[in-house]
């Protein structure tokens, strides 16, 4: 499926730019968020306010704050265990916080009135090991949260659901099982599967972590293209290169703080932090 | 040694006057079948419900699992069979407990009842095990895409939970047949009693118990080669 | 109904229930389940030789006890351990062999067939290297198993051979079937004799209950420590 034009340069993580080689995915034409609201930047899509979280005696999150607005790109970078991918999950209410407020397209997460159900299912969230649902075939993983959760017939979803999957690349797939994917393939899958619900924003928590380095390129195509087409996203990586590319914002965590918040240009030019710079000589210096 | 062999008595008339021993036997094994299976019904629903409940992110539902499990693990069966024949229809109301003891068959229903609760609590812990090996990400991909918990358990977490615990659950079935045996101790006439009536009537032990024998191993090896196919009828492609 | 509840039935049958019915369920178990692990260990081990004949019978042996119910092999060792008596002694005519040497030699067979697939397990966990190891060293057979291999696998399956042993514990309770005066059969004479039913089978429920729900409660910890160590 994927043929990189150049040789994956080296198996170590993380995978950096060279690793990332564009236009090998076979991306078919059309729009990814075809059906998605129209984005009108400037609005506040996510705001995240003043979130602390702890496991017991542990704090994982300390006063965190930031914000994602519609259309806008933002990728969050750290070490491990720093947080981010905690940050991430507490977006939809799949971690509990015990501090602050995050609103999701108007909805307080933290509200106990909140329908989380449906406000999940306007989050769309692609995760590291890609979680398609095993004993169903590639479309039943597409459709059954549109037919379960969303309520559509079953003839709509399947249209929406292979649609999609043809413009991951992946429409001669449709009746396999994700097991008989490679896991490149599985996370494109996961990605149109989160798209089919029609999400107003999209989150990823380290989407290309668990894949073999030549895999990872033709997930970071659909995610670039995603991003081209104007979807609010939140991504938690170490792919720098895809920062570079279309990320709006980058937000640097360590030890569960928010030490930095930059627009993409000042954060690769002028890292502000000491914590910052480290992080990026070493994940750079590959 | 001064046994004397004689296959042939299972063609004798039993003492009973309706038929021989073999037919004799074979009622035996059709009521040890549908005990085993009428059982199993409640073991494996009632077994599913308090399995989950032990998964559930919620404190009094994995008590109230865990609860169960313990109690009906740590009694052995045939005490249980005898507070379910003898105790149950003294401590409830009198009317209801007259109204018990003149069922019909009530050896079997009884039987039923307490065979389908004992191995619930079995059927519950495989349940149990068999939605923890699942991988955390798979509960929260169910959760990020809106799914209530019933639907997270309904289409991800109980699909793929069976699949896995199928092989155990194939013991779990054999162990709740073998068991009916046990009801013999309050009337049951299933095939371990019938054999035992048919050695005190005609004093043919070994033929007797080796008949039984041969007819466990058969259903033994039915139910493992219908388990086989099943495994193989369920599974996914591209996994193992 | 509840309210004539009888607790002196119970106390006036305490020694009776105890001094003899439990001192019965507990030897039988405890003896039965040390004959069962060391016929056990030795199934399993004729089951792994991989000798042609030995394998087989191990294998088969194993199978044809784990289809039975326990209840049908008791009785199939009552009537036959006469005869097994009078073929190694060489008499003529069955030999009368007592209630509890008969339902002994019962359990012991039978659950050697569960120990058996336990100690399988946990001969088949410990690495080949360990094995490789051994015989690099100049040990034998008898010596690798008992020396190296063994050891380490009734450490890693203790947990497992004692949750066994509670089962074996409830299922000496089967000897009822025999008329034998277990725990359950002396709380079961009370009740038929006194016409307290009710009382006696709480009782003994009860006391069953405490026994195994305390024991397992104990393997647990155990196991947490062997894990730990591990």
């Amino acid at each position: 499926m994927t043929s990189s034009p150049m040789p994956a340069p080296h198996a170590t993580e993380p995978a950096a730019e060279a690793a990332y080689a564009p236009a090998d995915a076979g991306l078919q034409p059309g729009h990814l968020v075809s059906g998605a609201p129209v984005a009108a930047p400037g609005e506040t899509m996510i705001a995240i306010d003043n979130i602390s979280k702890w496991y017991g005696d542990f704090q994982v999150l300390t006063n965190c704050t930031t914000k994602v607005a519609k259309g806008e790109v933002v990728v969050v970078c750290g070490p491990s265990g720093s947080g981010k991918s905690t940050l991430i999950k507490c977006v939809n209410a799949l971690e509990p916080f015990q501090k602050g407020q995050i609103t999701v397209a108007g909805t307080k997460v933290a509200d106990k009135g909140t329908n989380l159900p449906k406000l999940r299912s306007r989050v769309g969230m692609v995760f590291q090991h890609f979680e398609l649902f095993p004993h169903l075939s590639i479309t039943d993983n597409l459709t059954i949260a549109q037919r379960k959760v969303l309520g559509r017939g079953a003839e709509d979803a399947k249209k929406r659901g292979l649609d999609l999957l043809a413009r991951v690349g992946l429409g001669a797939h449709a009746t396999k099982f994700p097991g008989q994917l490679s896991g490149g393939q599985q996370q494109r899958v996961a990605i149109a599967r989160a798209l089919a619900m029609n999400p107003v924003v999209m989150l990823f928590d380290e989407p290309t972590s668990a894949l073999d380095p030549e895999m990872v390129g033709e997930v970071l195509d659909v995610m670039v293209e995603l991003a081209k087409e104007g979807m609010t996203m939140m991504v938690v990586t170490h792919e720098m290169g895809f920062a570079r590319k279309v990320a709006d914002r980058v937000i640097f965590m360590d030890r569960g703080e928010i030490v930095e918040d930059a627009k993409k240009e000042e954060f690769f030019g002028s890292p502000r932090s000491e914590r910052a710079q480290t992080f990026l000589s070493k994940i750079l210096q590959h | 040694m001064n046994y004397n062999w004689n296959w042939r008595i299972f063609f004798d008339a039993s003492p009973e006057g309706n038929g021989t021993y073999l037919d004799m036997l074979l009622s035996g094994l059709m009521w040890t079948i549908a005990t085993a299976l009428c059982s199993w019904i409640i073991a494996f629903f009632l077994g599913s419900l308090i399995g989950v409940l032990r998964t559930l992110p919620s404190k009094p539902a994995n008590a109230i699992g865990t609860a169960y499990v313990e109690l009906f693990r740590n009694v052995p069966l045939l005490v249980q069979m005898f507070l379910w024949y003898f105790v149950l229809p003294e401590v409830v109301p009198t009317r209801l407990g007259d109204a018990i003891k003149q069922l019909p068959d009530a050896p079997f229903y009884t039987a039923v009842v307490c065979l389908g609760f004992f191995t619930a609590s079995r059927v519950a812990e495989q349940v149990r095990a068999g939605i923890q090996s699942l991988p955390r990400g798979q509960r929260m991909a169910g959760t990020a895409m809106g799914f209530t918990t019933y639907q997270t358990y309904r289409y991800v977490l109980l699909p793929n939970a069976y699949r896995i615990i199928l092989p155990p659950m194939t013991s779990e079935f054999l162990n709740n047949l073998k068991n009916t045996s046990v009801a013999l101790t309050i009337g049951l006439l299933e095939l371990t009693a019938r054999a035992r009536s048919m050695q005190e009537f005609s004093f043919q032990v070994f033929e007797a118990f080796t008949a039984a024998t041969i007819l466990y191993v058969i259903i033994n090896l039915v139910v493992v080669t219908a388990a086989t196919f099943l495994e193989k009828a369920v599974a996914i492609p591209g996994q193992r | 109904m509840l309210s004539n509840f009888d607790f002196s039935v119970i106390v006036s049958s305490l020694p009776y229930l105890f001094g003899q019915g439990m001192v019965f369920t507990v030897t039988l178990t405890a003896m039965a389940a040390l004959g069962g692990v060391i016929i056990g260990t030795l199934l399993a081990m004729a089951r792994l030789s991989g000798v042609p004949g030995l394998t087989q019978v191990a294998k088969g042996y194993v199978e044809l006890c784990r289809s039975l119910p326990l209840v049908l092999v008791i009785f199939w060792f009552y009537f036959l351990v006469p005869y097994i008596g009078a073929y190694v002694t060489g008499s003529s005519t069955p030999i009368q062999v007592g209630a509890f040497p008969s339902a002994l030699i019962t359990f012991m067979a039978f659950e050697a067939a569960y120990f058996s697939e336990i100690m399988r397990a946990g001969i088949q966990s410990i690495p080949k290297g360990q094995t490789a190891a051994a015989q690099a060293l100049g040990m034998n057979y008898w010596q690798t198993m008992g020396n190296v291999v063994l050891p380490q696998a009734f450490r890693n399956m203790l947990p497992l051979l004692l949750t066994q042993t509670i089962v074996l514990f409830q299922d000496t309770s089967l000897v009822y079937v025999l008329s034998l005066t277990d725990f359950m059969g002396a709380a079961s004479k009370v009740a038929q004799r006194d016409g307290r039913l009710v009382e006696m089978y709480i009782f003994a429920a009860v006391v069953y209950f405490v026994i195994c729900f305390s024991a397992s409660f104990l393997v647990r910890r155990l196991q947490r420590r062997v894990a730990i160590i591990r």
